[in-house]
């Protein structure tokens, strides 16, 4: 949900795509600076927080990983909900990866939010020579479905962090979704009862 | 694959027809449903670094726990496969090492009734198979979905207002000194003594919590009363009838008639009912932006299911929807669990098996596998529940409200109270202007049941487009004059669930969503289902929480 507040603006951001494909790698290298060569499948975070200036706008990323749930098609309703902005990654040497891409934009457009700015992500541009998704095909491909297409690497950083950046400046663009804004659990003192309580 | 033609296709599955196959085949844990019970264990397993594999034969989680469709929610409550006597599978048999028990599918609602066609669009609601209920601000569900950072998944909407149905009528419940003062139905002689009341409950609580037995000047209650039914408490502190009522049925929620002390189905003694209380209070200060003691998800309750899921799987847990399993599968010498067998024919092992209730353990099994039945806390009857879709709030101005009717409110014969849940959009779960409204009472008997369901729902609204379902007595017309700004039904579903008791073992079964409006019971009978499987291990250590999120500086507000 992208909520604004002054000149302040905070943002879910789902990541989609195979495993494999590199999602977590591209957080972690947007979010840490790092790259593994043998990422683990899972790490173990419910989500990363990263905050970006763009002109005078501040935008808070609260990025969601898949946590596997992708791995046989088990995503929760909740992991979309509320959503802004979404990736949905593929691997560019790998053209069974860009199919369920296109899987995962339509079960993104399923989800029914018309105003979440969605990014295609050709990941692994590093692996020129094994390339088996030609960089055209993906770009119309992206066209077609008004997403906007960068080709990255998580390896060598290439691009990383402007497709987060172009996400940040379409955002505030975009109308936040229209939800009831609730009661979030925080952890209040233990001692929070005496004073306040009902009855006193 | 060659076993796969001979399973029912999973309903409503888009996305892939092939069963995939699950590697790695080994776990500490395998999970079967993902009701709240299983959700639960399943991460806190995962966080007590088990490896787990979590599978439901649904296309959503949640099983007797989601919020579903109208659509889905009728089609759930009347399964396909409900022929107990067809085992899903009954692919190839024995191996050399294992014996392979087919497991049945249990039916756990009965006497479905539907009136009224779904109001448009139909797809726009979400209903709670495990309505109504919520959660008290302050309760261990509240804490845990904290400790677990499976709060960061879910936002909650106050219940706004709570009424009870007293003498023909509803008169709002109040849950302050404040709200006490404002009350138009009250008495002034009722007014001091609820007020007198709430003082020595607030300080013999106070007094408790600070270890002191012997504060000067404070009233506490005597050891001695603390074992007595409540309700004779009440009395001696000579609360008027009207005032008992609100307190044991509107603020702690009892389900049986606890004026009846000799046949009380569940007793509450005035230490329960004390701490019931306590729980209340606290519950109604604990977070600045709540109005009341309770809390509804937005989405609905299904969203808690997910949320641990999803806390599970970031522990590593594995997940794969529409993926049935069809049998177990037991060692041949030692006689001992071993795995079981899936939709598709794989074999998976793991040490212990969690099941959801509609899984029948085959009685065949050998008997060590299954070690006894929970009979503390689980209870065994059955629950009629209604829901309504209506065109009107029951209070006026109030999106989400609590209504209460003691028993023999609506007629001598009534036995238990009947909870009644209304919510509105606000909470999303249905079009701006219409309602969602959920009612349960627990029952022995299935017609007794629905025709309490009934005469609250006659009490509550104006069934005028629908048509009165058959061989139902609606009892409670009188008030028919005053109808006038009742609430019109639009649609409505009547059913009842069975109950099913926890088993303990290294095959395990969890029960059905208790009776019960909160979490409280459905929390202990887990964590008992937690601590019997992994007694060297804590239910959801409290240090376990800030590894949750990277960057903890900017964790959202």
């Amino acid at each position: 949900m992208a909520t604004t507040g002054n000149n302040s603006v905070n943002a879910k951001l789902v990541l989609l795509g195979d495993m494999g494909a590199g999602k977590s790698s591209l957080v972690i290298r947007f979010v840490r600076g790092q790259f593994l060569e043998f990422q683990e499948s899972t790490i173990g975070a419910a989500f990363f927080a990263q905050t970006l200036a763009v002109g005078d706008t501040t935008v808070k990323f609260e990025i969601w990983d898949t946590a596997g749930q992708e791995r046989y098609h088990s995503l929760a309703p909740m992991y979309y909900r509320g959503a802004a902005a979404a990736i949905v990654v593929f691997d560019i040497t790998s053209s069974e990866s860009f199919e369920k891409a296109k899987k995962w934009v339509q079960e993104l457009q399923k989800q029914g939010n018309p105003n979440m700015v969605t990014a295609l992500a050709g990941n692994k541009c590093d692996l020129e020579d094994k390339r088996k998704v030609e960089v055209e095909e993906a770009r119309t491909y992206a066209e077609e479905n008004g997403l906007f297409f960068l080709e990255t690497s998580a390896k060598t950083a290439i691009n990383v962090n402007d497709i987060f950046y172009e996400i940040a400046r379409r955002l505030p663009q975009a109308q936040p979704a229209q939800q009831p804004a609730g009661v979030v659990l925080t952890n209040t003192p233990a001692q929070r009862s005496q004073s306040s309580s009902c009855c006193s | 694959m060659a076993t796969a033609e001979t399973v029912p296709s999973p309903p409503s599955s888009s996305y892939e027809n092939q069963y995939p196959s699950i590697d790695p085949t080994t776990f500490d844990l395998i999970v079967c449903g993902t009701g709240l019970y299983e959700s639960l264990l399943s991460a806190a397993a995962a966080s007590a670094a088990k490896s787990v594999l979590h599978v439901d034969p649904n296309p959503f989680y949640g099983s007797h726990f989601s919020s579903l469709s109208l659509p889905s929610l009728a089609s759930f409550l009347h399964p396909v496969d409900d022929d107990d006597r067809s085992p899903l599978s009954s692919a190839d048999k024995d191996s050399d090492d294992d014996a392979v028990f087919d497991l049945l599918r249990r039916r756990l609602y009965s006497d479905v009734e539907t009136s009224g066609s779904f109001p448009e669009p139909s797809k726009g609601f979400l209903v709670d198979l495990a309505g109504p209920r919520f959660l008290y601000c302050s309760d261990a569900m509240v804490d845990l979905l904290l400790r677990s950072g499976a709060s960061n998944h879910v936002e909650f909407k106050s219940v706004d207002a709570t009424l009870i149905y007293w003498e023909g009528k509803l008169c709002p419940v109040p849950d302050s000194r404040e709200a006490i003062f404002r009350d138009r139905t009250l008495g002034l002689a009722e007014k001091s003594q609820l007020t007198k009341f709430l003082r020595l409950i607030q300080n013999h609580i106070a007094s408790e919590e600070s270890g002191d037995s012997e504060v000067q000047g404070v009233d506490k209650i005597p050891p001695e009363s603390m074992e007595m039914p409540f309700s004779d408490f009440l009395k001696s502190k000579r609360l008027p009838p009207k005032i008992r009522a609100m307190i044991i049925y509107a603020i702690i929620l009892a389900n049986y008639d606890q004026e009846d002390v000799e046949s009380c189905k569940k007793l509450i003694k005035t230490k329960d009912g004390i701490e019931s209380l306590a729980l209340y209070t606290k519950s109604v200060a604990r977070f600045p932006n709540a109005v009341g003691a309770f809390l509804y998800p937005i989405f609905g309750h299904g969203e808690l299911p997910q949320a641990f899921c999803r806390c599970a799987a970031v522990k590593g847990a594995l997940y794969v929807l529409r993926m049935p399993v069809t049998a177990l599968l037991i060692d041949k010498e030692t006689g001992k669990y071993k795995g079981v067998r899936l939709g598709s024919g794989q074999d998976v092992f793991s040490n212990q098996v969690i099941m959801d209730p509609s899984f029948k353990v085959p009685s065949s099994i050998p008997p060590g596998n299954i070690m006894h039945k929970e009979k503390a806390s689980s209870f065994s009857g059955k629950v009629a529940k209604g829901i309504c879709i209506t065109s009107g709030s029951i209070l006026p101005d109030s999106s989400n409200v609590l209504v209460v009717f003691p028993p023999k409110s609506l007629y001598p014969e009534q036995s238990t109270a009947i909870q009644v849940l209304q919510l509105s959009q606000n909470v999303a779960v249905c079009p701006p202007g219409l309602f969602v409204v959920y009612l349960s009472t627990p029952c022995n008997d299935a017609i007794l049941g629905k025709e309490h369901i009934n005469a609250a729902k006659n009490a509550l609204f104006l069934g005028t487009e629908v048509e009165k379902s058959d061989g139902i007595s609606l009892s409670t017309n009188s008030e028919g004059a005053e109808g006038e700004n009742k609430p019109v039904l639009k649609w409505s579903i009547t059913y009842v669930q069975d109950q099913e008791q926890a088993s303990f073992g290294a095959v395990c079964s969890c029960p059905m969503p208790d009776e019960n409006l909160d979490y409280r019971c459905i929390m202990e009978t887990t964590k008992k289902l937690f601590t019997t499987m992994y007694p060297e291990e804590e239910f959801f250590p409290a240090s376990r929480a800030p590894d949750n999120t990277e960057e903890d500086d900017s964790l959202p507000e």
